[in-house]
């Protein structure tokens, strides 16, 4: 495995978002603040090293606010480092939030086919899958309705039918399977699992360490906007679990929980 | 398993971007073209008569013209109503595209924020939503125009090119625009009194040859004049294309067209954290 390169490589990847104090968007707020504007650095992430081997399986944990979902939009494309690189090997889906990229007024049927080009997909190649993606997202009928009607759960199914169907060489998942039922879930598990044997490169942030110990082949551990310990699951899950139990019995302190660090206040 | 090798990579640093978004846009055609379609069919979503208003827009528009400049102001120009249709749907089609486009981004936060896709791909899908309203309207005019008693004749062809330099210049400022306004968004309440001058010191209402003469060289230099002449010239005047003014409007729609794209860029980069 270690003779070929890395599906995903993070080096040296930092990211700091500027939060605004004020919102000043407007001309007049430009003008009146001219360069002073008022904002404070949040790093977000701080020299974050991963690399992520085609074919294998990466979980992402850590507490809210450890920096999981900015590594995860970073590797999508959504957001920029601010220093270092990152560098993918493949085609890249992500399943994000449920149904971005749906347009509510758009039936189900409809979605699919802007959902996959959103993913980079030509007409002919979802066509070719379309069946598949509606039978597995077990919608029937309804796929012909707008999916503003949907409820949650049938969302999670037809965004969770697409990105996994079209199949991805890598695939990122946020926190989507806790969504649906738990037949669906199973599903959905025994969906990835297919995936894996296919030799997709699957990277997913969830808190079901269960999940992370059955499926996965490398677990990363992010606190406080650095990677803490990296490893495999079955000791990062319990290291992680310890940490966790013994933080939230101390009291919370704003910048140290939630990874915020404040740099340069203006 | 064997396809990983064959994939694409793609390498982020906080900078390099560069040609390969052009290559990587072209990947992404058929979200534009399922967005254009979007675009056109959202815009009359919900009304009883849905599409048709693509057709009886343009054409009541014509009856109304037809109407008050027959009737109630007579305008000396021959065939004023057909004249000031051409220069309206000319007009129409850089104008609503650069107008719509500015607000783009942050109508499509939630797409913007989710998902990765070339974002040039909301501003040019609302200029491809704008350019097939244009051509769709044509199914009004050029009868009209034959009703009128003006022959189809093979200068029409024209219209192709001339609609591709506009739809290029358009593009140009809906990049321009839509990636300024992520971070001033007063452009976009701007842009509404900005294209009001701007279409009346654009030859629509009036002929160029009714521009005083010490001024017709200042009037000259707005690029969009060109493009309306050229339409004004191939399907009312009857007249061959002015070839100094339209080259000036060609280099201008690929200078425009580059300094939006690299302006976009440069800006999009941080499109997902700011709207």
């Amino acid at each position: 495995m270690l003779d070929t390169l890395p599906a995903i490589d993070v080096r040296n990847v930092t990211k700091v978002f500027r939060v605004h104090l004020e919102r000043n968007n407007s001309l007049k707020d430009k003008l009146v603040y001219l360069g002073r504007a008022k904002y404070r650095d949040f790093v977000a992430l701080k020299d974050i090293n991963i690399q992520i081997y085609p074919g294998t399986t990466t979980a992402l944990l850590g507490v809210n606010g450890s920096g999981k979902s900015t590594l995860l939009k970073i590797i999508s494309r959504i957001l920029y480092p601010t220093r270092g690189e990152v560098v993918l090997r493949g085609r890249v889906s992500s399943l994000l939030e449920l149904g971005a990229g749906f347009h509510p007024d758009f039936t189900g049927y409809e979605n699919i086919f802007l959902n996959a080009s959103i993913m980079g997909l030509r007409r002919s190649e979802v066509k070719k899958r379309i069946d598949e993606i509606i039978d597995f997202s077990e919608l029937g009928g309804f796929i012909h309705e707008p999916v503003r009607s949907y409820s949650s759960g049938m969302y999670m199914r037809l965004a969770f039918s697409v990105a996994t169907v079209i199949e991805p060489e890598i695939l990122l998942v946020d926190e989507v399977l806790a969504v649906g039922d738990v037949a669906f879930q199973e599903k959905c598990i025994e969906r990835l699992r297919q995936l894996q044997r296919r030799g997709t490169t699957i990277v997913m942030v969830t808190h079901d360490t269960s999940i992370v110990e059955r499926m996965c082949d490398q677990a990363v551990w992010l606190h406080n906007s650095v990677v803490q310990m990296i490893g495999h699951p079955s000791a990062c899950v319990p290291a992680y679990l310890d940490a966790v139990t013994h933080e939230s019995r101390k009291p919370m302190s704003f910048d140290q929980s939630y990874g915020i660090s404040i740099q340069n206040v203006y | 398993m064997g396809d990983v090798a064959a994939g694409r990579t793609f390498t982020l640093t906080p900078k390099t971007r560069g040609l390969s978004s052009l290559r990587e846009l072209f990947e992404y055609r058929s979200l534009w073209w399922t967005l254009t379609l979007s675009e056109l069919r959202t815009r009359y979503k919900g009304s009883v008569l849905g599409f048709l208003w693509t057709f009886l827009n343009p054409l009541l528009t014509l009856i109304v013209y037809s109407v008050v400049f027959s009737t109630v102001m007579r305008i000396r120009m021959a065939h004023y109503s057909a004249f000031l249709f051409i220069g309206i749907l000319a007009w129409n089609m850089f104008a609503s595209a650069v107008q719509a486009s500015a607000g783009v981004i942050i109508r499509q936060a939630g797409l913007v924020k989710k998902i990765y896709f070339p974002r040039q791909v909301l501003p040019l899908s609302v200029v491809g939503g704008s350019v097939l309203n244009f051509v769709f309207s044509l199914a009004i005019l050029l009868p009209f125009l034959i009703l009128e008693g003006y022959q189809p004749d093979v200068q029409w062809l024209w219209l192709v090119p001339i609609t591709l330099c506009e739809a290029v210049m358009a593009a140009g400022f809906a990049l321009l625009v839509s990636a300024l306004n992520v971070y001033i968004r007063d452009l976009e309440h701007m842009l509404s009194i900005l294209l009001m001058i701007w279409f009346y010191i654009t030859p629509i209402v009036y002929a160029p040859y009714m521009i005083p003469h010490n001024w017709i060289q200042l009037f000259k230099l707005n690029p969009v004049s060109g493009c309306i002449i050229a339409f004004q010239s191939v399907l009312y005047f009857h007249s061959p294309l002015h070839w100094k003014l339209e080259a000036y409007t060609v280099a201008f729609a690929v200078f425009v067209f580059v300094v939006g794209w690299s302006t976009f860029e440069r800006l999009s980069r941080r499109f997902a954290e700011e709207v």
